[in-house]
């Protein structure tokens, strides 16, 4: 009965979908308060039904129901309960049905959190986001229904799939779609101002929380997804411009575009029409990026083209919204009143440097993404645009955009003094170089464009910090003056310090771990000695272990430096009889100075036999967790600016003598 | 019961959409109250920059003046169609769409629902799992006494086992238990081409050379053996040669004498094939010229449920059937020698010699090779004799 019920819940989902879809964007053009305030009860409808479905095939994976072919195909009896929980949004349909939980959460949430928005901006905001919830409830129901029963069922399900048993990857979906869709209702305030023909400040103040919010989720997903690839998959690397990525990383390039276009928006009432097209933008890239996944388009083109039912429908509904978004962009934008002037040297000026940047490289990773694709369907060329292309077109204009956004804060609106900022950072660029300098003189190894890269970092690091250092006046004002300062600070500028000293970390530990990392694969028999980046590893042997699933072989390394144990490491090598798979789990010594990483293969081939010899892989990373240190503060500074008492303005409400006759039904 | 709970969720459902009807309808945040108030806060961020000294002030000046610019602008530009005429109305849009709710939910899932299928969770069904560790352990009883007999177990007992294994996917087991027929001397080609398939799926479909090996010897006793002939074919084909392959299968249909079930799995391998090669596709008509005869799979279940007398009636009616047909159509080879061996079995000496010798006379127009000639002639010896 439950996942009849999750079932029904989905289709009572929809038809609310439906409603909310029409209803409130006609009492908007009509002036008819009761159609657009029925947004706020069919979005919570809806979001309380696909709650309900959501729940349903949660339980069906909790207690392992096979008659659910979503379950059956998914999950086993035997896997962890935490693993069976995350199978609901492990495959398709469910990743999907999460997708859309997401979708009505946000507009839930506009619809109960919104009541500083006019009721007529809430309304049609509403009314698209359901256009959204119409598409793809639609999709889930008529052509990738999570609720697919088989009778009799299976004795047990098909999947235990060790790799993906991963709490990194457990948690990774749930938040970049929290991110991706999250974007969504950016999306549809976007072409609700379109179709009211406004947009002003106060839009922008009323999209802010959103945005931020969704951008936060985003960084949190990438950042634990490329966690779990330098954990788990034993590759030691931690970002492989695979098309999985890219695809989530463009909605983050853009969506930061559009955190920055959107405050200008606010506080100098122009790049109005910008910051709609990037609206729409951000979000019709999250759509390609569900798509490009969902429809099997990157296993091969051709596989999409045997089973093209579902991918037809996704590129129906990019098709739908990108096309019919831009061309309402194109007919109404034009009419918008233009802004606030601004002089070439001003913090205008700064964002709007940073939009292009941002642009560019997120088309550039478009490019890098999709050629591949395009080629293959055109011509059946499998060719695959890897790091080369992305180190070479992407890195270079991150790095003019760190120089740029070291400065960037201390320029004012509308006109600076050019000559008073260059005064304050004199002292911190010179201060950078010479770190550079001492890096040089300490390493001496490694590509220019690293000592480069560890300039524009360090830049960055510590002009945000003198920027931060002026505002509280620290050293110019008494302590007590400079501590009063830093705690009345707004939260939305401390927020921004906070962010972009993450990046600036997060920079510092990229460039750490790509240009000085050091890598040995030897082969080894116990008593091999490898020495890498001043560690002395000594392979002891290899055990067999049995694990509560699995059959581990596992190899001793003695860590030592100069002489002196640091400690002992032990990789492994797991083999799942029921899954027929095996995973290699690495070994790490961590420390915020960098990675000792060990993970070792099969004996080679023509020693099998005696099974004491191994392929060992030693990697050492310096600095690499300085990355996910960065992505932490990028995070918490976003969280920061979003605790802002400023973006929760709340405005009277206006009631007549009448209006507070409440009914009970409320 | 499942109704009553659909019934309840629409009702939700319909409330959802039924609320606005109850709400007043007019306590709504209209826009010339909105944007001042959020320009009025930037106003009030703008002192508080000043007082904290973060900006200058004449900064704040300029920055107080445009804010309020545009708060005038906003209150200025403020039209009525915000505060529309028809704010007091729009119930039965409201009614409409709370009919509307239900209705298209249940239309929805009266097509594609499964209200009957019941849900059941996997620790519900210990009953199954224990039918389906009987059948192991049954399995596994036969094997050990098979397996502790002293002259080796009966062969039938053997490939019975075997193909239990088979049906339980434990190929590597079904192996051991074929083989130990295949070395014995009452070893038939269908032990060979049964121990040929279980190698074939103990190596995840690969015809290893051991598979192969027994798909000869299997041909050897029988050369007309389907099963053999097709993993003979199945074997030509990862060695690369497709066309071989669909050749053997085509020239094996050729020799068919009436309808098989196994000329359906031939026919849809050599149409695979002929995609591959290029070859022209076929159809079971081509080869067998009437739709199936012989027993269906319900005169096979109906057997199995039978009483010994019921079931020889039954047998003896399908034997009629085949006799009766053969009249109709006397040049079916294998027919006639399917209805001698079946009045064999039935110890009707007499019916059994007429139709094996219907047979002899077919058979003087085939190959000298042909292996039936052989089956044929020991037949009519060993009924004469």
């Amino acid at each position: 009965m439950i996942p009849e019920i999750g079932h029904f819940a989905l289709a009572l989902a929809l038809s609310l979908a439906v409603v909310q879809s029409v209803l409130p964007i006609l009492g908007a053009s009509r002036g008819n308060v009761r159609w657009m305030q029925s947004a706020r009860s069919s979005a919570i409808g809806q979001v309380f039904f696909v709650g309900v479905a959501f729940a349903a095939l949660m339980r069906s994976f909790v207690v392992s129901d096979f008659t659910v072919r979503n379950v059956a195909e998914n999950s086993h009896s035997l896997k962890p309960l935490l693993f069976k929980i995350a199978g609901t949004w492990g495959s398709h349909e469910g990743s999907l049905l999460l997708w859309v939980l997401i979708l009505t959460v946000f507009g839930a949430g506009v619809a109960v959190l919104g009541s500083n928005i006019p009721a007529a901006t809430k309304a049609r905001t509403l009314s698209v986001q359901a256009w959204i919830s119409v598409g793809f409830l639609s999709f889930l129901l008529f052509t990738s229904n999570p609720f697919d029963r088989v009778f009799p069922p299976p004795a047990d399900g098909s999947d235990l799939n060790p790799l993906l048993q991963d709490v990194g990857l457990a948690m990774h979906p749930p938040l970049l779609y929290f991110g991706y869709v999250g974007f969504s209702i950016v999306f549809s305030f976007a072409v609700a101002a379109l179709i009211e023909g406004r947009i002003d400040a106060a839009w922008a103040r009323w999209v802010r929380p959103w945005t931020l919010a969704a951008w936060m989720s985003l960084t949190a997903g990438i950042a634990l997804g490329s966690w779990w690839a330098y954990y788990e998959l034993g590759w030691g690397g931690w970002w492989f411009w695979d098309p999985v990525e890219n695809v989530s990383f463009m909605p983050w390039l853009l969506g930061t575009a559009l955190l920055h276009s959107a405050i200008v928006t606010e506080k100098r009432d122009a790049f109005k029409s910008w910051t709609i097209l990037l609206a729409i933008l951000t979000f019709s890239l999250s759509l390609l990026g569900t798509f490009i996944v969902r429809s099997g388009l990157l296993t091969s083109v051709h596989a999409f083209a045997v089973d093209p039912e579902r991918g037809i429908y996704i590129l129906g509904l990019l098709a739908l919204s990108i096309g019919g978004s831009l061309t309402l962009y194109a007919w109404r934008a034009p009419v918008m009143e233009g802004g606030g002037l601004f002089r070439p040297i001003s913090r205008e000026a700064g964002l709007l440097v940073n939009n292009l940047i941002l642009a560019a490289a997120t088309g550039t990773v478009l490019f890098g993404t999709l050629y591949p694709l395009l080629l293959e369907a055109l011509t059946g060329d499998k060719i695959s645009v890897g790091p080369p292309f992305f180190n070479a077109a992407f890195v270079p204009m991150m790095l003019v955009l760190g120089l740029f956004m070291g400065a960037g804060p201390f320029l004012s609106w509308k006109r600076a003094d050019l000559a008073g900022v260059l005064q304050r950072v004199r002292f911190v660029a010179g201060l950078a170089v010479l770190v550079t300098l001492a890096v040089w003189y300490l390493i001496s190894g490694g590509p220019f464009l690293a000592y480069v890269s560890i300039l524009i970092a360090v830049w960055l690091l510590l002009a945000t910090l003198r920027e931060w250092a002026l505002r509280i006046k620290f050293m110019e004002a008494p302590l007590s003056e400079t501590l009063r300062r830093a705690r009345n600070l707004p939260r939305a500028s401390q927020g921004m310090t906070l962010a972009h000293v993450g990046l600036a970390v997060a920079m510092i530990g990229m460039i750490g771990s790509s240009a000085w990392k050091s890598e040995e694969i030897v082969f080894v028999t116990p008593g091999t000695d490898v020495t890498i980046a001043g560690f002395d590893v000594t392979f002891t042997g290899a055990e067999r272990l049995r694990g509560p699933n699995y059959i581990a072989d596992r190899g001793r390394l003695e860590v030592r430096r100069d002489g002196e144990p640091v400690t002992t490491l032990y990789p492994e090598r797991r083999s799942y009889p029921v899954a027929q798979s095996t995973t290699t789990e690495s070994a790490i010594r961590s420390t915020l100075a960098g990675d000792l990483y060990a993970s070792i293969s099969e004996p080679a081939s023509e020693d099998a036999a005696s099974g004491e010899a191994w392929t060992l892989r030693i990697l050492y990373e310096p600095l690499v967790n300085f990355i996910w240190l960065g992505a932490l503060m990028l995070v918490a500074g976003g969280a920061l600016s979003l605790s802002d008492r400023r973006l929760r303005v709340g405005v009277p409400r206006r009631t007549r003598p009448h209006g507070d006759l409440r009914l009970p039904a409320e | 019961m499942i109704w009553v709970a659909f019934l309840v969720m629409a009702l939700v459902a319909s409330a959802f959409a039924l609320l606005p009807i109850f709400r007043p309808d007019t306590a709504a945040v209209i826009r010339s109250d909105a944007v001042p108030a959020v320009l009025a806060d930037q106003l009030e961020e703008v002192r508080r920059d000043l007082d904290r000294g973060l900006i200058s002030a004449a900064e704040a000046k300029a920055a107080e003046l445009e804010i309020k610019k545009r708060i005038l602008s906003v209150v200025r530009r403020t039209t009525s169609e915000e505060h529309g005429p028809g704010a007091g109305g729009g119930r039965a849009g409201a009614i409409l769409a709370a009919l509307f709710v239900p209705l298209m939910a249940f239309g929805y899932y009266t097509v594609n629902g499964a209200p009957d299928v019941p849900a059941l969770a996997f620790g519900e069904r210990a009953p199954e799992r224990a039918e389906e560790a009987r059948i192991v352990d049954l399995a596994q009883q036969l094997h050990d006494r098979l397996q502790n007999d002293p002259n080796g177990g009966a062969s039938e007992g053997w490939m019975l086992l075997g193909q239990t294994y088979m049906r339980m996917q434990r190929f590597e087991d079904a192996v051991r238990a074929f083989e130990t027929v295949a070395d014995r001397s009452d070893a038939t080609s269908a032990t060979w081409s049964m121990l040929a398939e279980a190698l074939i799926g103990a190596n995840a479909g690969t015809v290893v050379p051991r598979a192969e090996a027994a798909i000869e010897r299997a041909l050897e006793i029988d050369a007309m053996n389907p099963a053999a002939t097709f993993y003979a074919a199945l074997a030509e084909s990862q060695g690369g040669d497709d066309a071989k392959a669909y050749d053997l299968l085509t020239t094996r249909l050729t020799e068919a004498n009436g309808y098989a079930a196994w000329m359906d799995s031939y026919v849809a391998r050599i149409n695979r094939l002929a995609q591959a090669t290029g070859k022209p596709r076929v159809a079971v008509s081509d080869y067998a010229s009437e739709a199936p005869r012989g027993p269906s799979a319900a005169d096979v279940a109906a057997a199995r449920d039978m009483s010994e007398g019921d079931r020889a009636d039954f047998i003896r009616s399908m034997v009629d059937r085949l006799a009766s047909r053969l009249e109709a159509e006397p040049d079916d080879l294998d027919g006639w020698m399917r209805l001698g061996n079946a009045y064999k079995v039935l110890n009707e000496r007499k019916n059994a010699i007429e139709a094996y010798s219907r047979a002899q006379e077919l058979l003087e127009a085939a190959a000298q090779d042909d292996p039936r000639r052989q089956i044929v002639e020991k037949a009519l010896r060993d009924l004469q004799g």
